[in-house]
């Protein structure tokens, strides 16, 4: 497989870049609804401040930072015309940013109708994002692996933002409206389609060409490309089918079914652990390592998923789910996520100063964009506060530290990436300059 | 005609080859040749050296490198 980018289709700076500044910040907000309620939080997934936690990071930090990215990488990789990105950023960033809010807000205050609420303003702001999105991936002549991941990415959000609205008029609803599907069922869709389906599919999708591309480490197998995502996509339509036969003899094959697709992800931990190991250039920099991290955090939740099948009495513990969760949201996802933030702003930085300012104009390279030292300051701080929260969930008497750490990880990733867009705003304003002297000059 | 100028890109992170073969197109001088080996096609460069008065030839070796041979137009 040939990696190709085009630039020439890429939506103006703005748009990605007013996902990427928001994102960090309602991570530490989840910090502090975690310092604020204390060890209460960590007594089992159910408790309101680890379901208005978990929303907060999952759709305010994670699904801003992936809308922003894929509307960038999508035009870029696949070369797609992304319809009107300005208009769809300026629409669909403040109203799911509000969506989360009214979200994280119905969990902590227990009210319906701010669940009836949250379920209109995603579904018109991710209706928007899924229609748009489809339509160009749909459309784009491009071909490879890459693409199609994508589009299967994009379905598991469809399903995730389906399913959640579902769920969200279920608890907002009055008794006798709510659907006949069984709630339990219900959020165990959700949650495989939104962790699995959505953003592991995105995440794999986005490493076929950025982790051999930025980390010069050889491709992945081909026949390993399609097997996983193939395999995953399978794995969550047989485990959905728990909404129609939500039977005792059914749950025994289902399980079978969760471990199979929790295997594929294991192995996609491990393929890109070993990829990574025969990297042609032994340079070491911060996106790598949190990819690494990442990439850990998976073979850790892999395994512990085994061993809470293996020994139900440890499985069977209400902080169980927690332990799962916190390895594969903060320890997976944003580890991924503040290391391609970390190469995708400089490099954007530095593409659309070039565009502005040919070979002539001299622009910062892509190493002072931001700094690496602030970049694995950052980074460490960040693997500090998931050790804290994964120690929380065992100790929850260690929230408050666990929940003020993870805070100021997201505070310093937030400063990096200001950072960044003001090394932008700095270098554009002087080539602006630049060409305006230039064509006074010109005059006669 | 002169030794023409090499940058071997592949294995270097994206931008850096970019930003090297920018750094050496800036002194480039009318006949002489500057030839960038990388692992991707360069989409980027490509419309960076339209806009200066730059020609470019690529091709596709059988190794999977692309070479891309840069004159100043």
């Amino acid at each position: 497989m040939q990696p190709t980018l085009s630039f020439e289709q890429a939506p103006p700076i703005s748009v990605p870049y007013r996902f990427f500044l928001t994102a960090p910040l309602f991570g530490a907000v989840a910090g502090l609804i975690l310092a604020a309620l204390g060890p209460e939080t960590f007594q089992s997934r159910w408790s309101p401040g680890a379901l208005a936690m978990t929303h907060l990071i999952v759709v305010d930090f994670m699904l801003q930072a992936m809308c922003g990215s894929l509307l960038q990488f999508v035009a870029v990789v696949a070369g797609a015309n992304i319809w009107r990105p300005r208009l769809v950023a300026a629409v669909v960033h403040p109203v799911i940013t509000a969506g989360a809010i009214f979200l994280a807000s119905a969990f902590l205050l227990q009210q319906q109708v701010l669940f009836l609420v949250a379920a209109a303003v995603f579904v018109i702001a991710l209706g928007m994002f899924l229609t748009v999105m489809a339509i160009a991936l749909l459309r784009t002549p491009a071909r490879g692996m890459s693409i199609y991941v994508l589009r299967v990415a994009v379905l598991g959000l469809l399903v995730t933002v389906g399913l959640g609205a579902t769920l969200a008029l279920t608890l907002g609803l009055e008794e006798h409206l709510q659907t006949d599907w069984s709630l339990i069922a219900l959020i165990n869709v959700h949650v495989a389609w939104g962790l699995g389906g959505w953003a592991l599919m995105l995440v794999i999708g986005v490493s076929y060409l950025v982790v051999p591309m930025f980390q010069l480490t050889p491709s992945y197998p081909v026949w390993l490309t399609r097997l996983l995502p193939a395999g995953l996509l399978l794995a969550l339509c047989l485990w959905s089918l728990q909404l129609v036969a939500p039977n005792a003899a059914a749950q025994a094959w289902q399980s079978g079914v969760a471990l199979a697709g929790v295997l594929l992800a294991g192995w996609y931990a491990a393929t890109t652990l070993w990829l990574q190991s025969r990297r042609r250039r032994r340079q070491t920099d911060a996106t790598f390592l949190f990819w690494r991290g990442a990439m850990l955090s998976l073979l850790a939740f892999t395994l512990s998923w085994i061993a809470f099948e293996a020994l139900p009495q440890l499985g069977g513990n209400l902080r169980a789910p927690l332990w799962l969760g916190v390895l594969v949201i903060p320890g997976l996802f944003l580890c991924v996520i503040t290391g391609m933030l970390y190469k995708i702003m400089p490099f954007l930085n530095w593409l659309h100063l070039q565009q502005q300012g040919g070979t002539v104009t001299t622009s910062p390279n892509m190493k002072q964009m931001i700094s690496e030292r602030a970049m694995r300051g950052q980074m460490w701080l960040h693997f500090t506060a998931l050790g804290l929260l994964l120690a929380a969930v065992l100790m929850p008497t260690l929230a408050l530290p666990a929940g003020l750490a993870f805070t100021a990880s997201c505070l310093w990733l937030e400063w990096n990436l200001v950072g960044a867009a003001r090394v932008y705003v700095r270098f554009r304003d002087r080539i602006r300059a630049a060409a305006g002297r230039a064509v006074q000059a010109d005059q006669p | 005609m002169p030794e023409p100028r090499l940058i071997d890109g592949r294995d270097l992170q994206p931008p850096e080859p970019l930003e090297l073969a920018l750094a050496e197109l800036a002194t480039l001088a009318p006949g002489e040749e500057l030839v960038l080996l990388l692992r991707c096609e360069p989409l980027p460069l490509y419309s960076i050296l339209e806009r200066n008065g730059f020609g470019y030839r690529a091709k596709l070796r059988p190794d999977g490198t692309n070479e891309v041979r840069i004159q100043k137009v």
